[in-house]
């Protein structure tokens, strides 16, 4: 049999090359390719067991780093520089630090929404109030354009207060009926009905525990022996009597 | 009573009325019969007002243009002890990224947004989108026409903000700590797979 379980391990390559460059107390700026690359490939080869739905861009970036490290490797052609001031020899890996600047900004943002989310939760409001039963509200406001997330904001508000109609505590209780208890109810009725009743008859409840709790009662007064099932035929009904 | 006093009064009862849906300026004044300036400043007397008086449960706050009434920060957690299992709302990581992409760079196509990230982001997208967070607004000119996103009104209330303009500013590219948790994650993962490392 197998399992299946899903880790939220990093939110793809960049985070993972960004986790690296931390641990690893790189400067961005200034990457070692050769050991960032090893370190890189070594910890997706270790993942492979985790089986990455997003392996392949993994893998993208991989080609990546290879490919910076690889360009870095290439000498530089000093007399081309030189004479062509202008045209900079730009740094390989000038494109792959960019990325990953601006996912960290992206990444501290999310970040910085989680919290402001966490603030705007402590502000507790109610849902307003409902004027129908005095009259049609007046619409001050109306937008132009509805689309179909108005439609979708919509749905979801309803559904939002259906949760809040919910009551606010709901708490389970127990039948707080106990055998004992049923077992005297059943003789009280036994008694009023002249001594026998049919078996339908003491189900007079719905719930399933209490149906449920008859019957164990009514098993429990048959082996005390108080009182008596007998049944004319097959099929036909159990008749319960006082012994 | 003063003609001011009046209209704070009526302010904090139309703000009452419309509870979490709140009102913009443009319909307090209709409803003040007032100009927006006169609203605004009824609006500053009001908050003022609660924000002085520590016996106030409830304070004025603006989320994504509308003015509405809110418990107080502090309260918060009496507030909790009404419900019986506090459960914070919680958002995945990709979620949060994908909505911070948006909310900074819109209007953006999805392409963008997975670019960013360097990995796909549809599913995050659409829930994002069936939250009613982002929605459709418009098309890009050019290939495919694809799907332009931005963050709507209900975004602005979920996590506070006044406006767009309110969202804090991107972080310049001074270094930064990243939170432990993966780092604790590795470290777990090292153990389990025992993989070495120099």
């Amino acid at each position: 049999m197998s399992y299946s379980v899903k880790l939220e391990a990093f939110e793809g390559p960049l985070d993972l090359l960004l986790h690296l460059i931390n641990r690893l107390e790189i400067d961005i700026y200034d990457i070692p390719m050769a050991e960032l690359t090893q370190q890189y490939i070594e910890h997706l080869y270790a993942m492979r067991v985790l089986q990455l739905d997003e392996l392949s861009e993994y893998l993208v970036l991989a080609a990546t780093l290879l490919e910076v490290k690889s360009k870095m490797l290439l000498p530089v052609n000093e007399e081309e520089t030189l004479i062509d001031d202008f045209d900079y020899e730009e740094d390989p890996r000038e494109e792959l630090i960019s990325k990953l600047i601006e996912y960290r900004k992206y990444k501290e943002a999310a970040n910085s929404l989680r919290e402001s989310a966490a603030h705007r939760d402590e502000h507790f409001t109610k849902e307003p109030e409902d004027l129908l039963e005095y009259g049609e509200p007046l619409v001050t406001e109306t937008e132009d354009q509805l689309n179909v997330f108005d439609l979708i904001g919509a749905f979801q508000k309803m559904l939002h207060r259906k949760k809040l109609k919910l009551p606010l505590t709901a708490s389970i209780t127990k039948s707080e009926q106990s055998v004992g208890d049923k077992m005297s109810s059943i003789m009280s009725k036994l008694e009023l009905c002249g001594g026998e009743c049919e078996f339908h008859a003491l189900f007079d409840t719905s719930t399933v525990p209490e149906l449920v709790l008859t019957f164990l009662s009514l098993l429990e007064l048959m082996k005390l022996q108080e009182v008596k099932v007998r049944q004319s035929n097959s099929f036909e009904e159990l008749l319960i009597s006082l012994t | 009573m003063d003609s001011k006093g009046r209209l704070i009064g009526m302010t904090e009862s139309f703000l009452f009325v419309a509870g979490e849906e709140g009102l913009t300026l443009a319909q307090l004044a209709a409803l003040l019969e007032c100009d927006e300036q006169q609203a605004q400043q009824v609006l500053m007397s009001l908050q003022t007002a609660y924000d002085a008086d520590d016996t106030r449960g409830i304070t004025l706050k603006i989320y994504g243009g509308s003015y509405r009434l809110v418990t107080k920060s502090e309260w918060a957690d009496a507030i909790k002890r009404m419900l019986e299992d506090p459960k914070p709302v919680t958002f995945t990581q990709a979620a949060l990224e994908v909505l911070a992409i948006i909310a900074y760079k819109q209007p953006v196509t999805r392409i963008e947004v997975d670019d960013l990230r360097g990995v796909k982001s549809e599913r995050a997208l659409s829930s994002l989108a069936g939250k009613g967070f982002v929605e459709e607004v418009g098309r890009m000119e050019g290939p495919g026409r694809p799907i332009l996103y931005g963050t709507t009104a209900f975004f602005l209330d979920r996590f506070g903000l006044k406006s767009l303009e309110d969202m804090p500013p991107l972080s310049l590219d001074e270094e930064q700590e990243v939170s432990g948790d993966t780092d604790l994650f590795m470290t777990k993962f090292q153990e389990a797979f025992s993989i070495t490392e120099e």
